[in-house]
């Protein structure tokens, strides 16, 4: 955004006419603030007579035009073979009376929406709209928004008005502003005492804020870090009506649901994404029904880290930008961040800032867009268990998938939705790849239905696979629990594919599941074992009678002892983990207990991965994103993060 | 094939079915997507070959337990429809009173003394008798909701009703809030769904979607004084459509 600092003057007279010659014009919707009852809110202007730029704040913030409660990301046919079809926010706005506090919002999201992996529909309705802030004129008994710097600004507008008496000044921010001006206001150039005018005013309301928050926002991190097991989650969280409101009217909550609406007659529909809160207890469901950060206080406390630790920490703001908005929806009165920081002011603050986060970005994807998949073809089917359904996929557009071991793909079934699945399929130069599915929601369930030649939609491969090059002349231990044998497959066929056996040294896979009938790929591994250096184990938790089972009974660390690894082998060897929430505890305990070095040790985590991307929220522990920085993880990085292995 | 459904109703108003007849136009699709096998209010016929049964109004009487356990049997997914199914809404207020001393109050000297119509019980929910697989709330129903359900159903997905409460969908519509107003709204505890359409309106949240969770009542006790509400007037208004669950002690 192009930058320049002229300042203008516009009579009140003349400034109303501005307003109404825009509405007039029909060009752009204008939106503005408009009282309801004795609130406000930003809506649609029908003249300029219902601007109220004396409000103090809003009810909700002017996200909802940037990121609208329910947004049409694309429109599908079902009557016809993956038909398709990305919408596209088309409407031109002015929103006239933006708050600075808003004004610095918006620019936060912007970060988190246009920074990396860049969220079309949020660019296109940002391009579309020119913002008229407006400096604030009565403050809310609620913000603290003084004490968080954010009651002025000097950018992220096209204009700036300030009311100095009998006149507005107007600062220009960007030519689109200055063209505005220009083409539908009477302006003059401001004075000197004009330019002192809009300093006086601003210093004036300034003075006027009630609440005071006590510690920097840039300490703020350093007092959340310190304060992770403070009783003070607990005790406000106990009156949590887990309403979400808080989340709902903040200017900085951008987390998002996605969803496929059909119409009644089944022929039509529309995938949307809705706004989504992280108070709210199904946040982080993932298919087989287990949730994460489950309890209420745990959810409380999210809220805040985002806000004050997770968010500064990944982006360099502090995601609060002290409207009070949340003060003044949570009915019991818990939610304001100036009261909470103010009570954690008390207690003691670290020094390190960046504990509950990795710093670690993959690459972007290639495709333009981050939310229409790409069109793939069902290959094969087999069932492999009672439970898993093996899958080939071929994408249409004949290119390689380009994936790594370890990454997951969102697959997509039209009125249905998206599930994260991961890939078992080793890297490859064909346009196929396999993934393995277990019944356990809607799309898996709608999949296993499937019949070869349909077509999935395709998003990715997303995440961090496993660091190959941490691997390469070590031995490898893997171990698979029940399903963590779908993406660690896609690991054992890269190393002992004959081209790449020689960089990795003697492989031992351990693999344990529940009962006989759940084991897969036994044949493959049949075959593995007989490569050089390889030795393989299974284990069942329980064999029923009459069952053939010729290898061990036990659970899966009952294996470990069985190795034979001497503790100077397990600094050489890289140990791969991956199966339910459950099983981390153990095998990591049995893996100490040989000596392994925490950094040896990759951990792959199951969260609700949503977008992919980084933005819906869903999959976070901790400050990190597992679909971004995980779902491969180093022990090591992990391992203090409190939520990983909750 | 398109599954069989069948609507059935106990002791109700109807007004959810009649929710679904005024779907007008819309009925086309609906019949285009599903068979409808049995509707009383809409339709003569009648079929016990269903896939599907929809089912309005709250049970009373053991005839009407009888009669449930039947449909149970004969389909493969049992719908409940409206408050009056899904919690026992409405017709629970007679629950504060022993049933013998109801029937009195109601029907005086009438002898109606081993006539099984009129041989009530404590009213419950279907799901106090059987099994329910889908809950389409309120009261009225939604028909949005009602068509998400159905939608979900004839595709094989499992449909989405909200677990979070009614201020959810209260924030979005960006209406003040009603204890602002003076009002004493059920919203916060109340299971959303509805688009928040009573405060949207301007009358508090009456809880016919059913209450989600008790509240604690430390929580509560706090809200109630700040906005001079009592404990009393708490239970009293969760009594309407959440009799049972009205106390948070």
């Amino acid at each position: 955004m192009e930058k320049t600092n002229e300042i203008n003057t516009i009579s009140k007279n003349n400034f109303n006419d501005f307003v109404d010659n825009l509405i007039r014009e029909e060009k752009y919707e204008v939106i503005g603030v408009k009282e309801k009852k004795h609130r406000f809110v930003f809506a649609p202007l029908e003249n300029s007579d219902e601007l109220r730029l004396d409000y103090d704040v809003t009810i909700l913030p002017p996200k909802k035009y940037f990121l609208p409660q329910i947004e049409r990301l694309m429109d599908f046919d079902l009557s016809k073979t993956f038909s398709v079809k990305e919408s596209k926010p088309e409407k031109n706005r002015i929103i006239i009376g933006v708050h600075p506090y808003d004004i610095i919002a918006i620019e936060q999201t912007d970060k988190l929406y246009l920074d990396s992996q860049k969220d079309d529909f949020y660019k296109n309705r940002r391009d579309n709209t020119i913002i008229i802030g407006s400096d604030i004129q009565n403050v809310s008994d609620r913000s603290f928004a003084a004490s968080m710097n954010t009651n002025v600004t000097d950018s992220g507008f096209d204009l700036l008005l300030t009311d100095i008496g009998s006149k507005y000044a107007i600062t220009v921010g960007t030519k689109k502003g200055k063209d505005l001006l220009n083409k539908y206001a009477e302006i003059r150039d401001a004075r000197n005492s004009d330019i002192k005018k809009i300093e006086k005013t601003r210093n004036l309301v300034s003075s006027q804020y009630k609440k005071e928050v006590k510690i920097p926002k840039e300490e703020w991190s350093k007092y959340l870090v310190e304060n992770y097991y403070n009783t003070i989650w607990e005790s406000r969280s106990d009156k949590c009506l887990e309403c979400s409101s808080c989340t709902m009217v903040c200017p900085t909550c951008f987390c998002y649901d996605v969803k496929d609406e059909v119409s009644l007659n089944l022929k039509n529909g529309e995938r949307v994404r809705t706004w989504d809160g992280c108070l709210l207890k199904d946040f982080t469901k993932i298919g087989s029904g287990e949730t994460f950060r489950k309890d209420k206080k745990d959810r409380f406390r999210h809220r805040f880290y985002r806000k004050g630790n997770y968010l500064p920490e990944r982006y360099g703001f502090v995601a609060c930008v002290g409207c009070g908005r949340c003060g003044i929806a949570c009915l019991p009165d818990i939610a304001d961040p100036c009261d909470l920081i103010n009570e954690l002011s008390k207690f003691e603050k670290s020094e390190d800032t960046d504990k509950f986060f990795i710093k670690k970005e993959t690459k972007t994807p290639e495709s333009g867009t981050i939310h229409v998949p790409r069109r793939a073809t069902i290959n094969k089917i087999k069932s492999l268990t009672e439970r898993e359904t093996y899958f080939e996929i071929e994408l249409d557009d004949k290119k390689s998938l380009g994936h790594q071991p370890g990454q997951f793909v969102e697959i997509s079934i039209f009125g249905i939705g998206e599930a994260p699945i991961s890939i078992s399929s080793p890297p490859s130069e064909k346009p196929t790849f396999e993934l393995v599915i277990r019944k356990v929601g809607n799309v898996t369930s709608k999949l296993i239905e499937m019949k070869v030649g349909d077509k999935v939609g395709i998003r990715g491969p997303f995440g961090n696979g496993f660091d190959l090059k941490s691997m390469k002349n070590k031995n490898i231990l893997f171990v698979c629990a029940g399903l963590g044998v779908v993406p660690i497959r896609s690991l054992i066929k890269h190393v002992c594919d004959k081209n790449n056996r020689k960089n990795f040294k003697d492989l031992t896979i351990l693999y344990g599941c529940k009962e006989p009938n759940e084991a897969m790929f036994l044949d493959e591994l049949d075959k593995i074992k007989t490569i050089k250096d390889v030795t393989c184990k299974l284990t069942v938790d329980k064999c029923p009678e009459g069952v053939c089972w010729e290898d061990e009974v036990g659970v899966i660390t009952t294996l470990f002892p069985k190795l034979k690894l001497n503790k100077s082998q397990s600094k050489d060897t890289i140990a791969v983990v991956c199966g339910p929430p459950i099983v981390y505890k153990f095998v990591i305990q049995s893996l100490k207990d040989l000596d392994f070095p925490d950094k040896n040790i990759l951990v792959s985590l199951e969260r609700r991965m949503k977008c992919g991307v980084g933005k819906c929220g869903h999959c976070q522990i901790n400050g990190v994103y597992v679909c971004k920085e995980g779902p491969v993880f180093n022990y090591e990085k992990v391992k203090n993060l409190p939520e990983a292995f909750e | 094939m398109k599954p069989k459904v069948a609507f059935f109703d106990f002791s109700s108003c109807e007004g959810c079915q009649l929710q679904i007849a005024n779907l007008e136009e819309e009925v086309l699709d609906l019949i285009d997507i599903v068979d409808v096998v049995s509707f009383r209010e809409v339709m003569k016929e009648h079929s016990d070959d269903y896939d599907i049964a929809i089912i309005e109004g709250s049970i009373m009487r053991p005839m009407d337990v009888k009669r449930l356990k039947k449909i149970r049997e004969n389909a493969k997914i049992l719908v409940a429809l409206g408050a009056c199914a899904t919690i026992g809404g409405i017709n629970k207020i007679r629950n504060q009173w022993p049933s013998e001393e109801v029937k009195k109050e109601v029907y005086g000297d009438a002898d109606i003394k081993g006539n099984k119509y009129f041989d009530a019980f404590q009213t419950k929910a279907l799901d106090e008798v059987v099994k329910v697989d889908y809950y389409i709330h309120g009261c009225p129903i939604n028909r949005d909701e009602f068509k998400h359900v159905i939608t979900s159903l004839a595709l094989g997905k499992e449909p989405i009703i909200p677990s979070y409460p009614v201020c959810v969908e209260c924030k979005k519509k960006e209406n003040i809030c009603l204890f602002e107003q003076g009002k004493f709204c059920l919203g916060p505890i109340t299971r959303a769904g509805c688009g928040a359409i009573c405060p949207t309106n301007g009358s508090p949240c009456e809880g016919c979607r059913g209450i989600l969770k008790k509240p604690e009542v430390e929580c509560v006790m706090d809200i109630l004084k700040r906005y001079d509400l009592t404990y009393e007037e708490l239970k009293s208004k969760c009594k309407l459509y959440n009799y049972g669950m009205e106390d948070c002690k």
